[in-house]
């Protein structure tokens, strides 16, 4: 992949220029389709765009005693770790990627969560400590089903390209690893019932507290960037190759979508679960997909 | 310059986030102010969040005749809310102290301690009343056009609620 | 798995919102804020005496008297209206304006006192029956 393709995918498809109003659609699809569920009639079409502007123009504190240079640098270094996990995505596959990308993709899409952690120790506030404790010890408890699954996946096609894991046929033992990572994606997009770092009015939200105006726009895109990414590696991996390419497109943007719902359904229909709970869950029940997927792609590859 | 402050006007009345302050109330207004959010009234209709910080909301909701352990605590949220901003006070209570006027615990209405923007008069107001009230702050937010660079700046203390409250 | 069941019926059932700026139908019972009739108004001072929250203020010089009321400071509890018993006050039965400067909604009346009406001759008493006769 040389260079062009690279900022061509990091900056335009499916990089920034498209990804930015499809995080903006996809938080907006989020808090509609639980309003709905809630009988609500929830926010107009837009919202996320125009709270972003109205965030754009509010001031930005004077906070002494905290380095101002660091805090300012984590959201920024957030969007564009989450820019970069998108931009990998294998939307439009034979179009460039490299050996290894999945791995990558991967440690991108941990970065904002990691921002997320130093932001809120950096910004000298006890409910930001708080926060990004409970943020951290999320991260140990779904990432240890998150990457054996993705390791799963990329074990069972003997390779690490997502060009390739993406234009192979699907066996279901890829599935089962997809499944898996779908299990994981409400811990990472921070929705019920993993919602806990940035809960609201238990600990001031969190990590987020002393964050304000611009800065505090970056974290909801780069949140929105997180359900793009985290969504469009599940979808991509999701659709088996066709001979079309539009119909390929179609399929992933249709299985997205779908994937956006079913979690939004899930947050609707549950409460926010305390942290010890969440690591039991994970490393007590969910565990069973994972290790099941990796040991089967594991004997698969002995056999073969 | 003058597209951008139109936009960012318009997006400041359709995005009011609100932080809901308690001066020392009977927690009639707060109740009213938690079913504004319910799906009846549904105040995220008008594109309202409740924020869990003060530094994530444009408005601030006080109820409550203000306690005199209380008026320290809402001028440092004040000082806290990041501008441009408004104050909404809610029920009769902040504008006047309301039944409590004899009161040796209390240090008088709202608008002695921080510039109040819009009264919801009420006791407590119906939630749909604290929405127009809300509307109605959101507007002057929007009317006001005040740019980042003149807003109000905040002060340097980086305490939280619950430590200023102490 | 019922909370699925209740979503789903949440969904087919709508919206229940009221759109804004529509609001609910407020009953004919409903306290809002005192009327004042001056007409009916003899300066009793019998709601500023009820009143729980000082709304109700009532200054007299001589002839004249000035009744005044803050709805800013006024609880809604309806002791005035009760307690009037000429009837000149009452409550709106609407729901009361937002307002944005304080003390606003602010009214106040100044009237004349009103001379009593003449009394008529008192009916004459009936005659003291010593017999105890009940009629």
């Amino acid at each position: 992949m040389n260079l062009l393709t690279a900022l061509a995918r990091f900056l335009v498809f499916p990089g920034l220029l498209f990804a930015i109003p499809a995080a903006w659609f996809v938080l907006w699809l989020e808090r509609k389709s639980v309003a709905l569920l809630q009988q609500r009639i929830g926010p107009p079409f837009g919202q996320p765009f125009f709270d972003f502007v109205k965030l754009m123009g509010k001031s930005t504190p004077q906070r002494p005693g905290v380095n101002g240079i660091m805090m300012r640098a984590w959201p920024l270094i957030a969007v564009s770790a989450s820019a970069g996990a998108v931009g990998l995505l294998p939307v439009l596959p034979l179009h460039g990627g490299f050996q290894g990308d999945l791995i990558l993709l991967l440690a991108l899409m941990e970065i904002p969560a990691i921002c997320m952690i130093v932001a809120g120790f950096s910004s000298r506030s006890l409910f930001g400590e708080i926060g990004s404790a409970r943020e951290a010890t999320l991260l140990v408890s779904y990432n240890l089903v998150f990457l054996l699954a993705a390791v799963s996946i990329a074990v069972s096609q003997h390779s690490f390209r997502l060009e390739s894991l993406a234009g192979a046929p699907a066996t279901w033992w890829r599935y089962l690893g997809l499944i898996a990572i779908l299990i994981c994606l409400p811990a990472k997009l921070h929705v019920n019932p993993f919602s806990l770092p940035n809960a609201e009015q238990e600990i001031y939200s969190g990590p987020m507290v002393e964050y304000a105006g611009f800065e505090l726009a970056l974290w909801q895109l780069s949140h929105g960037l997180e359900w793009i990414a985290g969504v469009g590696l599940v979808a991509t991996l999701a659709i088996p190759p066709s001979s079309h390419v539009w119909l390929d497109i179609a399929g992933v943007l249709g299985l997205g979508l779908i994937l956006v719902l079913v979690i939004s359904i899930i947050a609707a229909a549950t409460a926010r679960i305390a942290i010890d709970t969440t690591v039991r869950f994970y490393w007590q029940c969910t565990i069973a997909f994972a290790v099941v997927a990796i040991s089967a792609t594991l004997l698969m590859r002995l056999r073969s | 310059m003058k597209l951008w402050t139109r936009l960012l006007c318009a997006c400041r009345r359709r995005s009011p986030w609100i932080f809901h302050m308690n001066s020392g109330s009977c927690n009639g207004c707060d109740i009213e102010l938690i079913a504004s959010l319910t799906p009846r009234y549904d105040a995220e209709q008008l594109g309202v969040l409740l924020q869990g910080s003060p530094r994530h909301a444009d408005i601030l909701c006080v109820t409550g005749p203000v306690t005199h352990t209380a008026a320290p605590a809402i001028q440092t949220v004040y000082q806290q809310v990041c501008g441009p901003k408004a104050v909404v006070a809610i029920g009769s209570c902040p504008a006047s102290t309301n039944v409590f006027i004899d009161s040796r615990v209390l240090v008088g209405p709202l608008d002695k301690h921080i510039p109040v923007d819009v009264f919801v008069p009420g006791c407590p107001p119906r939630p749909d009343a604290i929405v127009r009230g809300i509307a109605a702050a959101a507007n002057i937010l929007a009317e006001r056009r005040d740019s980042a660079a003149s807003a109000e700046s905040t002060a340097s203390s980086a305490t939280t609620p619950e430590e200023a409250a102490l | 798995m019922k909370i699925l069941g209740l979503l789903w019926k949440n969904l087919r059932s709508g919206v229940a919102t009221l759109r804004f700026p529509a609001a609910p139908p407020m009953t004919s019972n409903y306290r809002g804020l005192v009327q004042f009739d001056p007409a009916r108004c003899t300066g009793c001072a019998m709601c500023r005496f009820r009143c729980t929250a000082r709304a109700i203020t009532f200054t007299a010089a001589g002839k004249q008297f000035t009744w005044a009321y803050n709805p800013g400071q006024c609880t809604f509890c309806g002791r005035c209206v009760d307690g009037c018993k000429d009837h000149a006050l009452s409550q709106d039965s609407n729901c009361p304006p937002i307002y944005v400067s304080a003390g606003s909604l602010r009214t106040s009346y100044t009237l004349q006192r009103k001379t009593p009406p003449p009394k008529t001759q008192p009916a004459p008493a009936p005659a003291n029956n010593p017999s105890g006769e009940t009629l």
